[in-house]
């Protein structure tokens, strides 16, 4: 075989690796550790490129572990959604490391970054791997490292709030996963198999044999991702969580950690359950009036805000809503526009994020109110803030409004117009909240109050690069739009 | 009647729900931290007790194949399953304890709605 069959196992594995080299590194001599990681990122972005194009080359690709065939071996499963996904989290993880690397020194106490790199590596293999896997009892330990690897990345901080974040996050997560299980073993009983493939297989003669259990293992899974990627009532843990950690992991939770979970959502409902189970009961059904509240609530909790990093929070809530929009409508379009949402909003959130953790290096300041003609002071960081959240809003240009587009496209296909209501309300309530910020940041007479110091290079950089990424999201959607409406169309 | 026959054939899949449904009410419940991580791990141990269940054949014998015998056997794959979630449940237990001595440190409590209190109070 050669090394490129590989590439599945291999990504994974590269980023473990580094994950346990870096505190020795970092202990001898700590300015190799970051390149390192640097380097096992960039290569496993790379191998994530090669896949994406041997898949759309030569279709599928099943990779499995150690040579175990299913149903004893785990499986890992490359097809076109898969791999978008794997681009986005690992593409996108990169950007957040480069900046974090400025930010963190200022941020974290001197000794514990190599463990932060250790940290972040073993979070980005976590969820590459979420995205391949094929098999249910992997993904439950998959899930369980991403979740201890995310709650490290925020209690690193060691100041009361981040203690207290993470442990709520840590118990309601603990409660997600509990109940994945459940619904696995409930699985298990009906079937025998974990594969996804072979489950999808089972499951149509095990559904009319045994449907009580495959309807407790469906809800089961809804409060077992909804809890673990915040859908709406569901949410409770994730402001504190992400509003008080360091800038590069908020950017990382938001942008990427909750979006994970809802491919993986995605991929049980699509991948795992036959088309009947679908039609049995209205799951969908539950999932696109959860997405429709946390749309609508998300927005006017981030209204009431007073804290930034406060409010970017409450706004995430609000942007899964979209997600689960796609997946809830149930249709073509919808859920293409979805899924292209998790990649806007990995990028766009992140950099909201970023750029609020500059205007906290630089200044100091949190509070909203406290931001009145900063935009003088800190120019390019305020025009990142502003594509933001222009494409929070969903303004033409920017990658929101192609999502909203395909989501509001697919609510008229599916003959649900209410949804289109929905959609455009919050995007009036995101313009709402983000409006103000920047017209009080660019258009305030005074001058800034607080003291400013020098934005670095290295975080400069990555504000434009993500700026221009929103922007490119917005203009040239087409082949992502393509390859998505593709991998959609085969999966419905 | 069918049903309530059902469950007294399976009434180790019922206890294991009924120790599901304690631990994640005294997790969301309690106040003490302490006894969220215990009903935490109760939670754990419920899905893995059903799961070794499942397994479990009538008059199976152990996994382990031997020359000349045959007969039934348990199914070894939960098994060998569980084991991997136990190993998972003590890393998060040790992590959530963990934490717990950390906020113990900055609040000399245990208890959540007294951190909440001390919270208000500055």
């Amino acid at each position: 075989m050669a090394l490129s069959d590989h590439f599945p196992a291999l990504i994974v594995a590269l980023l473990l690796f580094s994950a346990f080299l870096t505190p020795p590194v970092y202990r001898w001599t700590p300015r190799f550790s970051a390149p390192l990681t640097t380097f096992c990122l960039s290569a496993a972005f790379l191998m994530a490129i090669l896949l994406t194009a041997e898949v759309s080359r030569s279709g599928p690709l099943l990779y499995h572990m150690g040579g175990w065939p299913p149903p004893y071996g785990i499986e890992l499963k490359v097809d076109p959604l898969r791999s978008y996904a794997l681009l986005v989290i690992l593409g996108v993880s990169l950007w957040i490391f480069v900046y974090a690397l400025k930010d963190l020194s200022h941020e974290l106490r001197i000794y514990v970054i190599g463990w932060y790199y250790t940290l972040f590596a073993i979070l980005v293999a976590s969820m590459a791997a979420i995205a391949l896997t094929n098999d249910l009892f992997n993904l439950f330990v998959l899930m369980e490292i991403c979740t201890i690897a995310a709650c490290g990345i925020i209690s690193i901080k060691e100041d009361r709030e981040c203690l207290e974040a993470s442990f709520k996050y840590l118990i309601l997560s603990a409660m997600g996963t509990g109940c994945y299980l459940l619904g696995v073993a409930m699985l298990y009983m009906a079937t025998g198999y974990l594969n996804f493939d072979l489950l999808n297989g089972a499951l149509t003669e095990a559904f009319s044999l045994y449907p009580r259990n495959i309807f407790t293992a469906a809800a089961l899974f809804i409060v077992a991702f909804g809890t673990k990627s915040a859908l709406f009532p569901l949410h409770v843990w994730l402001p504190d969580a992400h509003a008080s950690a360091p800038s590069p992991s908020s950017a990382m939770l938001s942008g990427l950690v909750i979006k994970v979970f809802a491919i993986a959502l995605f991929l049980i409902f699509y991948q795992v359950f036959p088309r009947e189970i679908l039609n049995a009961v209205p799951l969908t059904e539950i999932v696109l009036w959860l997405a429709a509240a946390g749309v609508m609530f998300g927005s006017i909790y981030a209204m009431l805000q007073a804290d930034l990093k406060m409010m970017l929070a409450y706004s995430s809530i609000g942007q899964i809503g979209f997600i689960f929009l796609g997946l809830g409508l149930d249709q073509e379009l919808a859920i293409t526009g979805g899924l292209y949402h998790v990649m806007v909003h990995a990028i766009t959130k992140a950099m909201l994020f970023m750029s609020a953790g500059v205007i906290i290096y630089t200044t100091g300041v949190r509070k909203i109110k406290d931001l009145a003609g900063i935009g003088r002071a800190l120019p390019i960081t305020m025009l990142a803030f502003t594509v933001g959240s222009a494409s929070m809003i969903g303004l033409p240009g920017t990658g929101g409004l192609i999502s909203k587009w395909y989501l509001a496209l697919g609510a008229l296909e599916a003959g649900r117009p209410l949804f289109v209501l929905v959609i455009l309300a919050s995007s009036l309530l995101n313009a709402v909240y983000y409006m103000p910020i920047i017209i009080s940041a660019f258009m305030h007479q005074g001058e800034f109050e607080y003291k400013v110091r020098p934005v670095p290079n290295m975080m400069k950089i990555p504000l434009i690069i993500g700026a221009l990424a929103v922007i490119i999201t917005g203009l040239l959607s087409r082949p992502v739009i393509v390859m998505l409406q593709e991998a959609v169309a085969s999966m419905l | 009647m069918e049903i309530l026959q059902g469950i007294i054939n399976n009434y180790y899949y019922m206890a294991a729900i009924i120790l599901f449904v304690i631990g994640m009410h005294t997790m969301l419940t309690h106040a003490n931290m302490i006894k969220k991580v215990i009903a935490m791990n109760i939670m754990d141990a419920s899905v893995f007790l059903l799961f070794v269940a499942v397994g479990y054949r009538y008059g199976g014998q152990a996994p382990i194949i031997v020359e000349g015998a045959d007969g039934v056997y348990a199914n070894p794959l939960p098994g060998a399953l569980i084991l991997t979630g136990i190993v998972v449940a003590v890393s998060v237990t040790a992590y959530a304890l963990s934490l717990i001595v950390k906020i113990y440190r900055f609040y000399g409590t245990c208890d959540y709605d007294e951190i909440c209190e001390l919270r208000s109070d500055e």
